[in-house]
């Protein structure tokens, strides 16, 4: 076996172990507060066990292991419905950035280690009401003020920023150049005075995103962490830290074999539906599909195991997974008919066509919409020209509204 | 079997592209359209001599003893640049047949040949729209078989046919000589396929194999066959998917080079996709030869192949605009390969219902 198998399988019984005091069932019918707490002690049990910052640096608190070792534990972890979610975005992004760019470093090592263990919780405070795909037409602002810095404005679809402790942020600081340029990197305490959290429900119920106010939030100086007007550089490095991680074939919602085990055992024309033409052709068509993303991971797994650098085609698992799972669920439910008019909004949508259909465009939204994804593989892959963007090297005050 | 290329498979595919591009040509192509019966003489020749023929034959007969890997990342190339002739995986299904499950005589009769590339062979189950018949209308008595097989790939120059009967006692797969056999040319959109009608009249035939073993041989022929030809299927997407790009960024329209428009770029986006999702099962399903599950692996390929190809086909056409239709640019050529590959091997209505069948464990 190799070192990496064996990771794997140590990974897999201590995962194993965790789902009676974690898992699913142990998290049946808990207050989102009761769940929270339940997955800080997760993570602590994470950080004990040496499956938390897998990749990061050891004096950072991680483990010093590589981008393998760490897809490898997330792609088990995601087989278990374990809560690890809350701490995705914190220990994903903001928290990996700050080890990168956080001047002051005995500051930065405590908030890394009180990430890590679960205790604090970052988000990312990126997009705002006037645009996500267009980050950097972004406007909220921040002032000089005294020594340091005042924040006035609105961010929009902030994930996890009701439980956060500290955020960080990207603002403009100078309207007079072009937008890309009067950018600046901060973080902030999400509970300085001024800053203002409301969750947004979504279509399927839930609100773990929200509306983010700033009113005079002041900050100093030293939480700063691009050169003025150098914030697009590091926002894009923080969007680039990891290129590949665990996917899901199913654009995470059902497996395929829930779909076929449905179709068995539903009655159509007198029918097992199995027996359909119109289903089967569904059946191959999404299970070609995601084989083939299924082998393009693999093959980005060997090739890294080789030390080689995977091709971008790695990509194409957002784009592809999760518009397919969109449409496979309309049929899943308009398979079982008015059997399929059943809808619980504390569903997995891993484990339920509904939940899954009704998730399904946030999905093909968050995290870089289809349209973004078809531009960036036009024009970083193919080479293809960019869109023509009448706002290009214009001053941003001087952009027409 | 790794899904990794190695350095001498890399190889194999930089040379074999190479060589086509150098040798096989549009107006070749073309030229080969307007008549049947045709093939293109120079890239069978460059098959022989580069061994291309014998790759995935055992050492023992003259073959190179490499496997599908290998002759996909061939059949890859010959898709790109188009090949000039069915022969390199129809005369594979049938060495592969014999070399599987016919006797030592049979091997040293008609290996040596299948190999060098002198002898041509041709794969003959299809019935209309069924890839494998359920009941065949051939029969096979006492070595001499009757009935009509149609629109077979190459069956205008093979000299040996791998079919599928019905024998004394159920299904039996078996080589027919075809210098004895009546062919009938298929005048078709792709003409130099060489299709043809084959009609057996008390024609020699030798048994492989009978009874359920001959049907589940014959679905794991069609199924190696059905790999190679994913692989060619996307290997002719991809050169459609570059060929759109290239036009994309140098087509002017409304002032700006036709690739900025989102209805373009997202089209080739698309394709894209498509593509190394085609690509991705290929390796996969190559890599899957010998194992539990190859069939499963090979329907797969052969549906994302398909998909890719013929997606290529159209939207390469449509964003060229009225150049894409005339004759002398050549799409067309990639066009009507995307649709005669659709057929060879099986239509996807055929692997459709095979991975299915697999999937729900209601396959033998």
């Amino acid at each position: 076996m190799s070192d990496l198998e064996a990771f794997r399988a140590r990974a897999a019984a201590w995962l194993e172990a965790m789902v009676p005091l974690y898992g699913k069932a142990a998290r049946e019918g808990l207050t989102e507060a009761e769940d929270l707490a339940l997955a800080r002690r997760y993570q602590k049990a994470k950080f004990d066990a040496g499956y938390a910052g897998i990749n990061w640096p050891r004096e950072f608190g991680g483990q010093g292991l590589g981008h393998l070792e760490k897809v490898t534990f997330d792609t088990e972890e995601m087989k278990h419905g374990l809560p690890s979610f809350y701490f995705g975005i914190s220990l994903g992004m903001p928290i990996p950035v700050l080890m990168q760019f956080g001047q002051d470093k005995a500051w930065v090592k405590e908030r890394v280690l009180k990430a890590l263990q679960g205790e604090e919780i970052w988000c990312q405070l990126f997009s705002e009401p006037s645009g996500g795909s267009d980050l950097a037409g972004l406007r909220t602002r921040a002032e000089p003020d005294g020594n340091g810095w005042k924040i006035n404005g609105q961010k929009l679809w902030t994930s996890w920023a009701q439980y956060s402790d500290y955020g960080v942020i990207v603002v403009r600081t100078d309207p007079n150049v072009p937008k890309h340029k009067g950018l600046t990197y901060f973080w902030v305490d999400m509970k300085a005075p001024g800053v203002t959290v409301r969750p947004i429900k979504l279509v399927g119920g839930d609100s773990h995103v929200n509306e983010v106010f700033f009113d005079d939030v002041k900050i100093s100086d030293d939480q700063r962490m691009s050169p003025v007007g150098g914030g697009f550089a590091v926002a894009i490095a923080t969007l680039m830290i990891e290129r590949y991680v665990a996917t899901d074939s199913a654009g995470f919602g059902p497996h395929l074999d829930l779909f076929t085990s449905l179709a068995k055992n539903t009655d159509l024309n007198g029918r097992p539906a199995i027996e359909d033409g119109r289903i089967r052709q569904q059946i191959a068509r999404n299970y070609a599909m995601r084989s083939a993303l299924q082998s393009i991971t693999a093959r980005a797994m060997a090739m890294m195991q080789a030390g080689m650098t995977p091709g971008p085609e790695g990509s194409l698992n957002k784009l592809v997974a999760v518009r397919s799972r969109q449409k496979l669920s309309e049929l899943a439910i308009d398979l079982q008919g008015t059997n399929g008019l059943h809808f619980n909004p504390h569903a997995s949508q891993k484990e339920d066509w509904a939940a899954s259909w009704i998730n399904a465009p946030t999905g093909r939204i968050a995290g870089g919409s289809d349209e973004t994804l078809l531009n960036t593989i036009a024009e970083k892959i193919l080479g293809l020209p960019q869109d023509h963007r009448p706002d290009k090297g214009i001053p941003f005050n001087q952009i027409p509204a | 079997m790794s899904i990794l290329y190695d350095e001498g498979q890399e190889a194999i595919a930089t040379e074999s592209r190479r060589v086509l591009e150098a040798r096989v040509s549009k107006e070749d192509m073309l030229s080969l359209l307007e008549g049947v019966g045709r093939y293109h003489e120079g890239f069978w020749r460059t098959a022989k001599e580069q061994g291309w023929t014998a790759l995935a034959l055992p050492e023992a007969y003259g073959g190179l003893d490499l496997g599908l890997v290998e002759l996909g990342l061939i059949a890859h190339q010959a898709g790109r640049t188009l090949s000039g002739a069915p022969f390199l995986t129809a005369s594979f299904g049938v060495a592969k047949a014999i070399a599987l499950y016919g006797s030592d005589d049979q091997k040293a009769a008609w290996l040596p040949g299948l190999a060098r590339g002198d002898t041509i062979g041709a794969v003959a189950f299809a019935e209309g729209a069924n890839a494998l018949p359920a009941a065949p209308s051939l029969t096979l008595a006492a070595g001499r078989l009757e009935g009509r097989v149609s629109g077979v790939a190459g069956g205008l120059a093979a000299e040996v046919a791998l079919v599928f009967a019905q024998g004394p006692e159920g299904p039996v797969l078996a080589i027919a000589d075809l210098a004895e056999a009546e062919r009938s040319a298929i005048a078709s959109f792709d003409n130099s396929r060489l299709y043809a009608d084959l009609a057996f009249a008390g024609t020699r035939a030798e048994l492989l194999l009978a009874g359920e073993a001959a049907r589940e041989a014959a679905l794991h022929i069609l199924a190696l066959q059905a790999v190679i030809t994913a692989h060619e299927q996307t290997g002719g997407a991809e050169a459609l998917m570059e060929i759109a790009r290239d036009y994309a960024v140098t087509r002017k329209a409304f002032g700006q080079p036709i690739g900025a428009f989102q209805s373009i770029k997202h089209r080739i986006a698309e394709l894209y996709a498509l593509v190394e999702l085609a690509r991705a099962n290929g390796i996969h399903a190559a890599s899957r030869e010998g194992k539990d599950d190859f069939i499963t692996a090979a329907a797969a390929a052969r549906i994302s192949a398909t998909e890719a190809y013929d997606t290529a086909s159209r939207d390469c056409v449509q964003i060229h605009g009225g150049i894409g239709v005339t004759w002398e640019l050549g799409l067309h050529l990639h066009t009507r390969r995307a649709r005669s590959l659709a057929i060879e091997q099986g239509p996807l209505f055929f692997w459709e219902d095979v991975l299915v069948d697999r999937l729900t464990g209601e396959a033998a």
